[in-house]
């Protein structure tokens, strides 16, 4: 193990290489940095230039921007109590109130050895897990797929939205989308409407940039005069006067940050739970071990910003291991890179060990270099990014439009990829505002060929004898953690319905 | 009543009802003599939709779920301004010239966002041809049009 991860380092550390780790870290902590603009959104922007470089650089370059966008959106969370993303909420309601006494560069270096703390431990944790879960993966046949894939998309759904009825349409659609195109057994069509364009499907990058980058777009464009309020805020609160990160700050969040990193990892490595729910449940805890939990909000907490940002990191590197070791998307940035993959010509999923040794230590020594460069960019370039992010979001927004345009024309078959990109970028539009899971979505999108596969070969293998399930026995596990698990979801949000009305 | 829900489902289970008897029966084959037809999975989705929709829409009328929040005035503009600027980038990309679409595309979401400062207007569209150019034709080497 070790010797194939000194020969992946050898791989992945060279000039070229680097540099696009070094690019995607800098470019996903400055787009992470930006309200409003998130991880999902900076990757899938960035995949299609990745078409144009070598596979090992491509994957290193997007998870740079994923890894540095996580660690980014810290910056404005704390600067102008505005989280870049979702899972950056807590960190601003422990760290503006740092901010405003004077003390945002302790809160912004603490945040950023926060993140470089949980992504590094998490990190470690897929390389030594991904593949001893991959090699057991080898065994899993089409009628144990179908289960896993099923209880995957339910648990997705009911967790990444408010409502579980909602979610299942929404990766019901996503399958139903997949279907679109040639099918493979016996070539016909379907849903092509006569369009020669459809015979290979819809293709990917134009669906996960409309759903995911311009239907946000919309979003925030319709929203505008908030976010140039928000930029405005931070004119005035740049107020610096403790500029380090002391020894007692490190004593009080020494256990914040071991505790957010374990949380962030056993909640990556469920799918769909997400970051959000990562960073809630640290800062949630840290709340609770403190002695003066309402001083969080009131006067800030140092160990806040930590148990937070260590949390938020630690999920990005664990939710490969569902998708490094069974082939399945845990999370968006997931499913965003096996459209990267795909276009690299490698399917992940366990046999990626085997077929793609070499590629797979290169992709580890990359996660891990990334990790070390987020701590040098973040260090250095905090202040910088500082002062970038007031820029007007007209200029932000007009450059994140043309690029979503460029990149659906480069990887959609030209002017198609581009009437894909805007067709879903007004169903992601539709499906953001009515709280319909656009990531449930894309994940049924994602897994939906493999699925539908697996369920010809399960029906095919079963041969209409519904006892021979009983041969499976790790399907039948899989199909009851799924109906009990929808059952205790559907009891907790009943129990959350009631006590709020 | 949450009302947004409520229109959500109906639409949603009118889609499933004519997806289910009149897009796929048109759109994929039936009788194709494999063992599982073509038209199985699109099936079995548009049936969960269908179910999952009058469930939504029977949550809806009875106020058991949070209602959505439907988008504002200033979001529905946005989005059609969006897919205005898009359609007529294409448009333009087609008929006069990728660069000259380029341009648009980013001076009208500038525009649309009320930014009227000149130089930034004139600064921002063509730095960024001039940027994907470096990045496309001179650093990865690759014709893109």
């Amino acid at each position: 193990m070790m010797d194939e991860l000194v020969a992946g380092f050898g791989a992945a550390l060279t000039f070229y290489n680097v540099a696009f780790i070094f690019m995607g870290v800098a470019i996903g902590y400055l787009v992470g940095a930006l309200p409003g603009l998130g991880k999902g959104t900076a990757t899938a922007v960035a995949i299609p230039i990745t078409f144009y470089i070598e596979p090992l650089a491509a994957i290193a370059f997007l998870i740079g921007i994923s890894k540095g966008s996580t660690a980014g959106s810290a910056v404005s969370a704390i600067l102008m109590n505005t989280p870049g993303e979702p899972s950056s909420a807590p960190t601003a309601m422990a760290g503006y109130p740092l901010a405003r006494a004077g003390k945002a560069q302790k809160a912004l270096k603490m945040g950023l050895y926060a993140s470089v703390i949980g992504d590094f431990v998490s990190t470690c944790v897929l390389i030594l897990s991904a593949q001893s879960l991959a090699d057991y993966a080898l065994g899993i046949g089409p009628i144990e797929l179908v289960a896993i894939l099923a209880f995957s998309l339910t648990f997705i759904a009911a967790l990444s939205g408010k409502s579980l009825v909602k979610g299942l349409i929404a990766g019901l659609f996503g399958i139903l989308c997949s279907t679109v195109g040639t099918e493979i057994e016996t070539s016909t069509e379907r849903f092509t409407f006569g369009s020669f364009d459809l015979y290979e499907g819809l293709p990917l990058i134009p669906v996960a940039i409309g759903m995911l980058a311009m239907s946000e777009m919309m979003v925030q464009i319709g929203d505008r005069r908030r976010l140039e309020a928000e930029t405005d805020l931070l004119r005035g609160s740049g107020k610096p006067e403790d500029a380090y990160v002391t020894w007692e700050d490190w004593k009080k969040s020494f256990k914040a940050i071991i505790r957010g990193t374990g949380i962030g990892i056993f909640i990556g490595v469920l799918p769909g739970l997400g970051a959000s729910t990562g960073s809630f449940l640290s800062y949630g805890m840290a709340r609770r071990a403190s002695k003066d939990p309402d001083s969080f909000e009131r006067d800030g907490a140092i160990e806040g910003v930590a148990a937070t940002e260590s949390a938020d990191n630690a999920v990005v590197p664990a939710s490969f291991v569902p998708l490094f070791a069974l082939g399945i998307p845990g999370s968006v940035i997931a499913a965003i890179l096996i459209g990267a993959f795909v276009i690299q010509g490698v399917t992940p999923g366990p046999l990626m060990f085997l077929e793609q040794a070499e590629l797979m230590q290169g992709i580890y020594a990359s996660m891990l270099a990334a990790s070390l460069i987020l701590l040098f960019i973040g260090y250095f370039g905090q202040n910088m990014f500082a002062r970038i992010i007031k820029l007007s979001p007209s200029l932000v927004l007009s450059t994140v439009v043309f690029l979503c345009c460029l990149g659906s024309y480069l990887q959609g078959g030209g002017m198609f990829g581009l009437y894909i990109m805007a067709i879903f970028a007004v169903i992601g539009f539709f499906a953001r505002k009515y709280d319909f899971g656009f990531v449930t979505f894309l994940i049924g999108f994602v897994i939906g060929d493999g699925f539908e596969l697996a369920l010809r070969q399960s029906i095919g293998l079963l041969k209409g004898t519904p006892e021979a399930m009983l041969d499976h026995p790790v399907a039948i596990v899989f199909w009851v953690l799924t109906i009990v698990g929808v059952l205790a979801i559907l009891r907790r949000k009943k129990i959350s319905t009631e006590s709020a009305t | 009543m949450p009302k947004a829900d409520l229109i959500a489902g109906v639409v949603l289970m009118v889609s499933g009802l004519a997806l289910l008897f009149f897009i796929i029966p048109a759109q994929t084959e039936q009788d194709t003599g494999a063992a599982v037809p073509p038209d199985m999975l699109p099936q079995i989705c548009a049936l969960g939709i269908t179910l999952l929709a009058a469930v939504l829409t029977l949550n809806a009328l009875r106020g058991k779920t949070p209602d959505a929040k439907p988008p504002k005035a200033s979001e529905w503009r946005a989005m059609v301004a969006v897919v205005v600027i898009i359609l007529a980038g294409a448009a333009l990309f087609q008929y006069i010239h990728p660069i000259v679409a380029g341009l648009f595309v980013t001076l009208a979401t500038m525009l649309y966002m009320d930014e009227r400062r000149w130089h930034l207007l004139l600064a921002l569209p063509a730095a960024l041809v001039v940027i994907v150019y470096l990045l496309f034709y001179e650093f990865l080497g690759t014709a893109i049009l």
